[in-house]
């Protein structure tokens, strides 16, 4: 009997950290859950925090919006393993507590300063393993980070604007999705003199990242 | 001829079959060479590749979803045993698509050692030199010009000037490059030559007849011959297959890339593997790469991908090169998390980042086949001796950095100090115990898993990539470099797989 209670305890007690006391959805996500959402979100702001050399921060950069959009285009199974990866960031506090008061609530409850602790802990842990995740998920962080236009512009990173020519491939290959009858291009618009001129810095910048578009 | 054609996902209704001389498995560098030289040998090719064409329309600049789109596991393909990223397109074009178009041939000692190590008779440089050369005079192979360095590669020459070690620009399969540094995602000037805008169109205009969004999953045979190759077309992007198709062949030439194709032999009742070497030997090149910090602007989002080089290392076992990326893939090697991360980061437009591959003949895996998939698993492991090769490689390339000015190197290894500010700091580098774990690596050249060998009962094929088992089955992708080739692979591949073709064309 005691033994069953326990049981049951632990249960509720699981179900109650996994699935409750999420905030709702601000707007509908492809692939992510509310709970993952909430924690892509607060890791984003201890990993890119405000302030420091980049004015954008973490949740500037909206990354969980981002990051939907990538494993929305992602196979199966490397979703499958984000899942897994943000279960376990999530929860492994309760046996890689963070520091100071009640550091033991699930990782998106954390204080910043100790989300900032934990995710160090992962990223020098003597573990490999730990090191492993931790790089796993900055880097998918760190996609959604330079994803924001913003960030590549304040870093003098971002991609210039480029005309492509027309050429004998774009005779014979659609866009994805389409048939080849959609060809629309014929000889006659094949580019006979390319723009081959530097792009400097300081070029036009591409439209979606230019100053105008944010 | 009459011209051919090329057939895309949206084309496909129905179950279909072919009859062809020659079908050509997958339309990579190895692949399109050999299907542009077959049908100028006037016979009739059908040309497979699983991944669509892309157009300039079709390209995500953003690094992720760029990887999710042409790369095989959403590029986040790994190893097991030393864990290391491991990259191979699955597109139109093959690796051409996103790989920087550097273009090297392989040094002649390491193929007298192929020659010597491996019963080979006719594979010496001198013995390849004509087709190095017809591949680079079709894709205009050369250096990459001044203009176009950007300071990113011309601090690398800087650097090796200084400490008179020998370095040179990039020769690459590039007409009328612009700098824009995005090989990676897809060149939009439309400069690179990868193989679907130049081998495949030409292999088109001579009449191939190119299936693209069709998986081969199996090679007919009849025990003594190969009859053909079956497999499902196969949507962009998710897989999802749906028609069945069917090539009859007088002869086949698998070219799917070196961790493919031993998976599509396996699957083929265990074929061509007499030898017991399907799918073991896998090497690569591992490389490593390391940032340098410098005290004004580098602008490295202007210059070649990679447009410098220096092969001064080459008999110590590593090259070294220039690097650009997206910067969110090149983050990824950075150490840190939080503030220090950020602030790291936010040092991008003064740093340059180069990268060196090493020679790791010792460090062997193998390819496994998975009973419901395609997909490849792999196993691999670096040798401590080769862990010394890397850190040795990262060492050169902080001596290169603080010649040409850096004020800081971060080399990303763990166990050590983030940053180094001197040379002398960074000697920790070679001097401090350092395992394969510590390492940041990645390895997109990999080969050996079909490899070649004089002796049938040590190699898959002999040195004209003809199956020592089937007399009509062939393979030319880098799965038959017998070793690492020590310089990127592409040249070396197409120059094989040019040879491949007149042997081929010959036999028929
Ligand atoms: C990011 C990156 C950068 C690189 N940079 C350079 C560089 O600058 N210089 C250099 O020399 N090398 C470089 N490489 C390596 C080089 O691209 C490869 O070595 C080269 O592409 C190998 O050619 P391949 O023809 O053997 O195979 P691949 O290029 O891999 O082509 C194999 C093709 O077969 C298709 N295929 C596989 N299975 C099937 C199937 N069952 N049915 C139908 N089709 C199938 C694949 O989709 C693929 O398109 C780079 C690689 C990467 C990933
Ligand atoms: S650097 Fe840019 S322009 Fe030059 S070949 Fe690469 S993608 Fe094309």
């Amino acid at each position: 009997m005691v033994l069953w209670l326990i049981v049951c305890a632990l249960a509720a007690w699981l179900l109650i950290r996994i699935g409750f006391g999420y905030p709702p959805l601000a707007h509908g996500y492809q692939v992510l859950r509310r709970n993952e959402v909430a924690l892509l979100a607060s890791v984003s702001e201890a990993m890119f925090p405000p302030g420091g050399h980049i004015p954008s921060s973490g949740l500037d950069a909206n990354l969980p919006d981002y990051i939907d959009r990538w494993m929305s285009v992602s196979s199966k199974q490397t979703r499958v393993l984000m899942h897994l990866l943000y279960f376990l960031i999530e929860h492994a506090t309760v046996i890689f507590p963070a520091p100071g008061r009640a550091g033991r609530r699930r990782f998106s409850a954390l204080d910043l300063d100790q989300r900032v602790a934990v995710l160090q802990g992962w990223g020098e842990s003597s573990l490999y393993l730990r090191r492993l995740v931790f790089v796993s998920l900055r880097s998918i962080l760190t996609m959604g980070y330079f994803a924001h236009p913003p960030v590549l512009r304040q870093l003098g990173v971002a991609p210039f604007a480029i005309e492509s020519p027309i050429c004998e491939a774009d005779l014979l290959y659609p866009r994805i999705g389409a048939r080849s009858t959609d060809i629309a291009y014929t000889a006659d618009d094949l580019t006979t003199v390319r723009d081959d001129a530097p792009l400097l810095p300081g070029s036009p910048l591409h439209p979606d990242f230019s100053e105008e578009q944010s | 001829m009459s011209a051919g054609s090329v057939r895309v996902y949206a084309d496909y209704e129905c179950d279909f079959s072919e009859d062809v001389d020659v079908v050509v498995v997958g339309s990579g560098p190895a692949g399109a060479v050999t299907a542009k030289e077959l049908t100028d040998a006037g016979l009739r090719v059908a040309l497979i590749e699983e991944g669509p064409p892309f157009t300039p329309q079709d390209f995500e600049i953003d690094g992720a979803i760029s990887m999710a789109r042409t790369m095989r596991e959403g590029g986040l393909r790994m190893t097991q045993g030393t864990v290391m990223p491991t990259m191979q397109g699955i597109a139109l074009g093959g690796g051409s698509l996103v790989n920087s178009a550097i273009c090297n041939k392989a040094p002649d000692f390491v193929l007298d050692d192929w020659c010597e190590k491996f019963d080979l008779e006719n594979t010496t440089l001198a013995d390849l030199d004509p087709h190095y050369d017809a591949v680079g005079e079709f894709l205009g192979i050369a250096p990459t010009p001044e203009k176009v360095q950007g300071r990113r590669n011309l601090l690398f020459k800087q650097g090796c000037d200084a400490l008179g070690y020998s370095s040179e620009p990039v020769l690459r399969n590039v007409k009328g490059c612009r700098g824009s540094g995005e090989c990676f995602t897809g060149c939009r000037t439309r400069a690179k030559q990868s193989m679907d805008v130049s081998y495949v169109p030409a292999a088109i205009r001579r009449g191939a007849l190119v299936l693209t969004s069709a998986r081969v999953e199996s090679i007919l045979n009849d025990g003594s011959k190969a009859t053909g190759v079956a497999g499902r077309v196969v949507a962009p992007f998710t897989g999802r297959a749906s028609h069945r198709f069917r090539i009859n062949a007088r002869a086949v030439v698998l070219a799917a890339g070196c961790m493919a194709t031993p998976v599509l032999l396996e699957k083929s009742g265990k074929l061509a593997n007499r030898s017991g070497q399907v799918g073991e030997n896998l090497q690569f090149h591992p490389g490593v790469a390391i940032m340098g910090v410098f005290p004004e602007d580098v602008h490295p989002a202007f210059g070649a991908t990679q447009g410098y080089q220096s092969k001064n290392f080459l008999r110590d076992g590593y090259k070294l090169e220039t690097l650009w990326a997206p910067p969110s893939v090149l983050a990824v090697r950075l150490p840190g998390s939080g503030m220090a991360f950020k602030n790291r980061l936010a040092d991008f437009a003064r740093s340059a980042i180069w990268d060196a591959i090493a020679t790791c003949n010792r460090s062997l895996g193998r390819v496994r086949t998975r009973s419901r998939s395609m997909t490849p698993s792999l196993v691999w492991r670096l040798h401590p001796e080769d862990v010394r090769i890397l850190t040795r490689a990262l060492w050169t390339l902080s001596e290169i950095f603080f010649a040409a000015g850096a004020k800081s190197v971060v080399s990303g290894v763990n166990g050590i100090p983030d940053e180094f500010f001197s040379l002398d700091e960074a000697r920790m580098l070679t001097e401090h115990p350092l395992r394969d774990r510590d390492l940041v690596l990645g390895g997109n050249h990999a080969f050996c898993t079909t490899r070649m060998h004089g002796n049938p009962a040590r190699g898959v094929v002999d040195e004209y990539g003809r199956c020592h088992d089937l007399r009509n089955l062939y393979i030319t992708d880098t799965g038959i470099f017998p070793q690492c080739p020590s310089v990127n692979p592409m040249w070396t591949a197409m120059a094989l797989a040019h040879r491949s073709a007149a042997h081929i064309s010959a036999e028929l």
